[in-house]
């Protein structure tokens, strides 16, 4: 959710790079932190990282170092892979560090085949040794870069064992033994098409015979790259006039077949399995989390904990603490009186501590009534992801999500979404299709609140009654079900069944989880300070000019005919123009003239209330303007449709 | 950890679909059908399901979830009905 590090290729234009390459959850970040001190934000589930970071590496002030997304394969197929590709494409490559999973070393020299063959010296990290250790799994370091002609060290990322020695290594990294040659069609293929790249337009660190292989597997980083170079066109027709060999495997499908009985040849030799445990608590709670029956019961559980910690902690007793106690009593009275003691221009005052005051509304709101409710959620979130609860989520999910033509991997974005729907909107390059992606991101930015809209609707409906946030709970899944099943119908594509992986679930390391809350927390207020401020402005300047009053005059037909809420509610919506949890706080500051009826209506309708700025500019980046302007004028009338209906369906019920 | 009704136990060289595996067997990975999406076919063998392979059947509801090589992945009915395997 934080990032660290940012892209600076021109730098690394002057600077050797390397790159710590491998599959998703293997440990990449944390030893990208290891070796630079820089932290990225490291979880327990594929996909945490979908960009590219940068920093300096420790032993090499000169130097570059990358972490890039998890692939799973290459050629790349995903939007995170085919960052991981471009980088490889880009950069000044010196050398690769494959980080792999010492427990499935099958799956990690399968990328090893392919990586071999881009011609860039190497070192082979093999992580979560100590998992392996715990399953019995041996692997024969010695053998293996013996075999591999590269330095292989065992290691373990999250306890700091075996850096040292994987930092001696790097100056010993070689240019890996291909693992394979692959069936005389194919080598013939391969032969034609690197002869074209050598000769036409070489790469000025890439082996020809890896981009050769990479673009007969239909890698459209690799197609891209081809595209852009001047005199490739003999290269492309040649890629263009490569049929399918005959039976009914693609080439890509036989090239990744070969690759993978290769790479199972190799493991076989290298590795030892004795008897290892085959029933820990790990292993039990995560067959619980996915199972049939029991994994109902443990998903309401693990949310009723987090409401508990979050709705009742968080944004009832230390908001209470420091809004009412603290804000309330002491520190908002005393800058008042100091300000007006202070300041003789009424107006100024006014700005600073009145009732649109800076002081008084932005500071108050974003320090006393945001800041604890977020703390606790992402605390509680830390936990939650560290432990490897979310991939589980996936496979409870993935049945609800078919209906609305997406497959349980969705349910990443969307729990990420709870925290912040900004960063979760650049998760959904995990996600295999446009399609997918498309759907996804408009469910996030219409029916998704982000942490502090969260906390502050719990708080106030937590506070009004428990059957109260029942009801929003039951509005907002309803509108994102039926809202995801009318896209699936409208957006064009089909359906990708789910297959994914399920990460084993560990015990969340406080130190990790600390961290990301920090960092998390520094990220948020960065960002809401400064926008609860504008807002705050943007408030006071309407007040002052007599536009706010209009306003909530010519609101009224709306916010109190059709939503039945108070005519001040216009307000909350103005400020949730902003920020939506900003419009929340709005309402939450009305609670004493609020209904249940008229909680549950305006929180239901300010949560589907437009996305904030910051998201709204990330569905720009990632969608384009049109995608995102259509999603716009889609979400503000759903929102006020559904707020009304609720409001005339429940008044009828209570 | 799911109760499955019994099934008659499969002879060797009996091909059956891994959705129709009961839970606890292990089983070796004989071909993908023509049914599974080609990119999905790439996806299937970079976890590692390759022919002739061993994988533990853990569960078959609400997915299919196999154990290879101490790795869990789960997989949709969709694409485990067209997965056919013998018994290891």
């Amino acid at each position: 959710m934080d990032c660290a590090t940012s892209p600076s290729p021109a730098t690394a234009a002057v600077l050797r790079t390397l790159a710590l390459v491998g599959h998703p959850n293997v440990g990449k970040s944390v030893l990208f932190h290891r070796l630079t001190g820089t932290y990225v934000t490291v979880s327990n589930y594929p996909g945490t990282t979908v960009e590219v970071s940068r920093a300096t590496p420790r032993f090499d002030r000169e130097a570059s170092l990358l972490d890039t997304p998890g692939v799973l394969a290459l050629p790349s197929r995903s939007d995170d892979e085919r960052a991981t590709m471009r980088a490889l494409l880009n950069e000044d490559m010196r050398t690769l560090i494959q980080v792999g999973d010492a427990k499935n070393l099958r799956r990690t020299l399968n990328l090893t085949a392919l990586l071999a063959e881009l011609g860039v010296p190497m070192v082979m990290a093999l992580n979560m040794t100590d998992e392996a250790k715990a399953r019995g799994v041996t692997v024969d370091a010695g053998a293996l870069a013996e075999a591999l002609g590269v330095p292989v060290v065992a290691t373990v990322a999250t306890g700091g064992e075996g850096i040292a020695a994987l930092t001696d290594a790097l100056s010993r990294a070689a240019v890996p033994a291909p693992l394979l040659r692959y069936d005389p069609v194919l080598e013939r293929d391969i032969a034609r098409v690197e002869q074209l790249i050598l000769a036409n337009c070489p790469h000025p660190r890439l082996a020809a015979r890896g981009l050769a292989i990479l673009a007969i597997g239909r890698d459209s980083e690799v197609a891209d790259w081809l595209a852009a170079q001047p005199g490739s066109a003999d290269v492309r027709t040649a890629l263009a006039e490569l049929t399918a060999p005959t039976g009914r495997d693609t080439l890509p499908a036989r090239l990744a077949r070969e690759r993978s009985s290769a790479a199972e040849a190799l493991a076989r030799t290298v590795t030892r399995q004795a008897a290892g445990k085959d029933r820990t608590l790990s292993m039990l709670l995560g067959r619980v989390a996915v199972h049939r029956l029991w994994g109902w019961p443990m998903l309401l559980g693990v949310l009723y904990l987090v409401y508990l910690f979050v709705g009742d902690f968080g944004a009832s007793t230390l908001v209470g603490l420091l809004e009412e106690d603290f804000f309330g009593e002491v520190l908002n009275p005393a800058v008042t009186d100091f300000v007006t003691r202070h300041i003789s221009t009424p107006w100024l005052a006014d700005l600073i501590v009145g009732e649109y005051g800076l002081w008084t509304m932005g500071m108050t709101y974003a320090l006393a009534l945001i800041l604890p409710i977020v703390t606790t959620f992402f605390l509680a979130f830390g936990v939650l992801e560290d432990s490897g609860y979310f991939s589980r989520l996936s496979v409870i999910a993935n049945r609800m999500f078919a209906a609305i033509g997406l497959n349980g991997r969705a349910v990443l974005p969307m729990v990420l979404g709870l925290g912040c729907v900004t960063m979760a909107t650049l998760t959904t390059r995990i996600l295999h299709t446009p399609r997918e992606r498309l759907i996804t991101i408009y469910l996030m930015a219409l029916a998704i609140p982000c942490s502090a809209q969260l906390g502050v609707v719990l708080g106030l409906l937590g506070g009004i009654s428990f059957g109260a946030t029942v009801i929003w709970v039951l509005a907002i899944v309803g509108v994102l079900l039926f809202t995801g099943w009318l896209a699936s119908k409208v957006v064009p594509g089909k359906r990708v069944p789910l297959v994914t992986e399920l990460p084993p679930m560990r015990m969340p390391v406080l130190g990790n989880v600390l961290k990301k809350t920090g960092g998390r927390l520094k990220w948020y207020l960065i960002e809401v300070i400064p926008l609860f401020l504008i807002g705050t402005l943007i408030m006071f300047g309407l007040d002052r000019s007599g536009a706010l009053p209009w306003i909530i005059e010519a609101g009224k037909p709306l916010v109190v005919g059709w939503l039945g809420l108070p005519p001040e509610a216009s307000a909350a919506f103005v400020m949730g123009f902003l920020r939506r949890d900003f419009g929340a706080s709005g309402l939450f500051a009305l609670q004493s003239e609020l209904s249940m009826i008229q909680a549950v209506v305006g929180m239901v309708t300010i949560t589907l209330f437009v996305p904030c700025i910051a998201s709204l500019m990330m569905i720009i980046k990632e969608q384009g303007m049109k995608v995102a302007a259509l999603m716009l004028a889609m979400i503000i009338p759903t929102a006020f449709l559904i707020g009304g209906l609720l409001n005339h369906g429940l008044r009828l019920i209570f | 950890m799911n109760a499955t009704p019994s099934k008659p136990i499969p002879q060797p060289h009996e091909r059956i679909r891994l959705i129709g595996t009961p839970v606890g067997r292990m089983v070796r990975i004989d071909d993908f059908g023509d049914e599974i999406d080609p990119l999905q076919r790439e996806q299937l063998h970079a976890y590692g399901l390759s022919a002739a392979h061993a994988v533990k059947v853990l569960q078959q509801q609400p997915m299919t979830v196999l154990l290879c090589e101490h790795v869990e992945l789960a997989i949709e009915h969709a694409v485990s009905r067209h997965i056919w395997v013998q018994p290891a």
